[in-house]
């Protein structure tokens, strides 16, 4: 069951891109970028999430709370990485309030 | 944190394997790769620098680094060969009380690929939004003809821009979660008692391991074919092309080939990429956007037009270096997977020892997992 949801989900995916949805888009006000960034991300989700809890056994198993727990462990950092590096700026270091920079810290 | 039943260990010339008398896992193999891939990495970043050939004769130190993590892939095998599950350690403390300790242990080395992976992911979003898109840039009508502009081109703009390049990308997709499920079988098969699986396949009781082991070898061979197919397409879509022949090239607006990333100029030196999409006379002036300034620079003589001519190193670097690392880890998994079933074609895996195929299962899994983010991020979007 498992399989086949992926494979459906998956071919959803590479629908949305190679259709084109820009009629659909400007009707609901979007681009056809946007529209097609935000089917990527709800695809991408719950099969991340198939694959996690089904495949990987992060759920239904006895040992899976714990497992589950050791997988989210790195969340932190990734989180910092993402958040704090990926989604900055190249001018993040010089644009930064000024509180927040050397001078007045230092 | 393992228990080992007070059990006196016999060292064997090939290591500590001797699985009845409650041998733990502890081989020394892990140790020789890690000396090879050490010689192997210091060894290959000698050769080229910046892209040029420096230093041939470190081709010495990379063939002594597969060598050497050769010999330390035969040791380990030639130890897990005779791994039969009659001892299989697990925790004794908490947190990983009565968890198989090999569990525990691929859990934490996934942890550390998830920090790879991320840190790969967080430098695409950070140059991704943080240099202009070379879209973005060639519409804005900031450019001259014959002088390079910085941009990001994601890869998935040649990709997805017609179904014959987006193909590889869509069938090594499908072709990825169908060996997920493979394992999948391959572990169900080998993990079902002799007496379920009799009745399952009508088959007399002794003949069930002798079935089991060619049922497990088939399940574990079709993944190594799919990961196999898995690198074949992506060399096929890095570095060769494929032809459209006959009708296909009419579907092809009349190109009988579908070129490479290679071919199309989509490489890590890139510092002079050109497209037809960013040639004003390509698109006649029909296809550009009439809300965009270089519509209306054009419309006034404010344009003079041209081809416009990007520096796309660092968006290129992201996607092989991304995409690279996952097919990496893909071949790491194909190594695995030889081996694997050449033992179960030995009948090396039955109910007692299944959870081996398991513990590769979540390894590889976890490649797929990592697909499921690169292949709409870096191919589509």
């Amino acid at each position: 069951m498992n399989f086949y949801g992926l494979m459906i989900l998956t071919a959803i995916e590479v629908g949305a891109v190679g259709v084109d949805l820009s009629a659909f888009a400007e009707s609901i006000g979007a681009t056809e970028k946007q529209l097609t960034f935000g089917i990527l991300w709800g695809i991408g989700i719950p099969k991340f999430i198939m694959i996690a809890a089904i495949f990987m056994h992060l759920y239904g198993d006895a040992d899976s709370k714990i497992l589950t727990m050791t997988a989210l462990f790195p969340a932190f950092f990734i989180i910092v990485m993402i958040f704090f590096i990926g989604l900055t700026s190249p001018g993040a270091p010089t644009d930064l309030p000024a509180w927040c920079r050397p001078p007045s810290w230092l | 944190m393992s228990g080992d039943h007070g059990h006196e260990h016999h060292i064997e010339p090939w290591g500590p394997h001797d699985w009845s008398h409650g041998a733990p896992h502890n081989s020394f193999a892990p140790l020789v790769m890690s000396i090879g891939f050490g010689v192997f990495l210091y060894a290959f970043a000698n050769i080229f620098v910046m892209g040029g050939l420096e230093n041939i004769s470190s081709m010495a130190g990379v063939m002594l680094g597969f060598i050497i993590i050769t010999i330390g892939l035969i040791i380990w095998w030639r130890q897990d060969m005779s791994f039969d599950g009659v001892y299989e350690p697990q925790g004794v403390g908490a947190p990983f009380r009565n968890i198989d300790l090999r569990k525990v242990a691929m859990w934490i080395f996934l942890m550390s690929e998830m920090m790879v992976f991320t840190s790969l992911f967080s430098t695409y979003i950070r140059y991704r939004l943080g240099i202009p898109n070379c879209e973005d840039v060639f519409l804005s009508g900031e450019w001259v003809e014959g002088t390079t502009v910085n941009c990001f081109e994601p890869a998935a703009h040649l990709i997805a821009s017609s179904w014959f390049h987006l193909a590889p990308g869509a069938v090594n997709t499908f072709a990825l979660i169908v060996s997920s499920f493979t394992i999948v079988l391959a572990l169900k098969t080998a993990k079902m008692s002799n007496k379920k699986y009799a009745k399952k396949y009508d088959i007399e009781t002794a003949n069930v391991d002798a079935h089991r082991s060619r049922k497990v070898g088939i399940y574990l061979g079709s993944t190594l074919f799919l990961a196999t197919l898995f690198l074949t397409l992506k060399l096929i879509e890095w570095f060769v092309g494929f032809p459209t022949p006959g009708p296909l090239t009419d579907l092809n607006h009349g190109h009988s080939e579908i070129k490479s990333l290679f071919a199309e100029g989509y490489t890590i030196h890139a510092n002079a990429y050109t497209n037809y999409h960013y040639d004003t006379s390509y698109h006649g002036g029909h296809d550009i956007p009439t809300d965009s300034a270089l519509y209306a620079m054009l419309e006034s003589g404010a344009h003079p037009g041209g081809m416009m001519m990007a520096d796309i190193r660092v968006s290129a670097s992201t996607f092989y270096v991304t995409t690279g690392t996952h097919g990496v880890h893909v071949f790491a998994g194909m190594v695995g997977l030889s081996y694997m079933t050449f033992k179960a074609l030995r009948g090396g895996y039955g109910p007692s020892n299944a959870v081996s195929i398991e513990y590769f299962g979540l390894y590889w899994h976890f490649v797929d997992l990592v697909w499921v983010l690169v292949f709409p991020f870096f191919y589509l979007y």
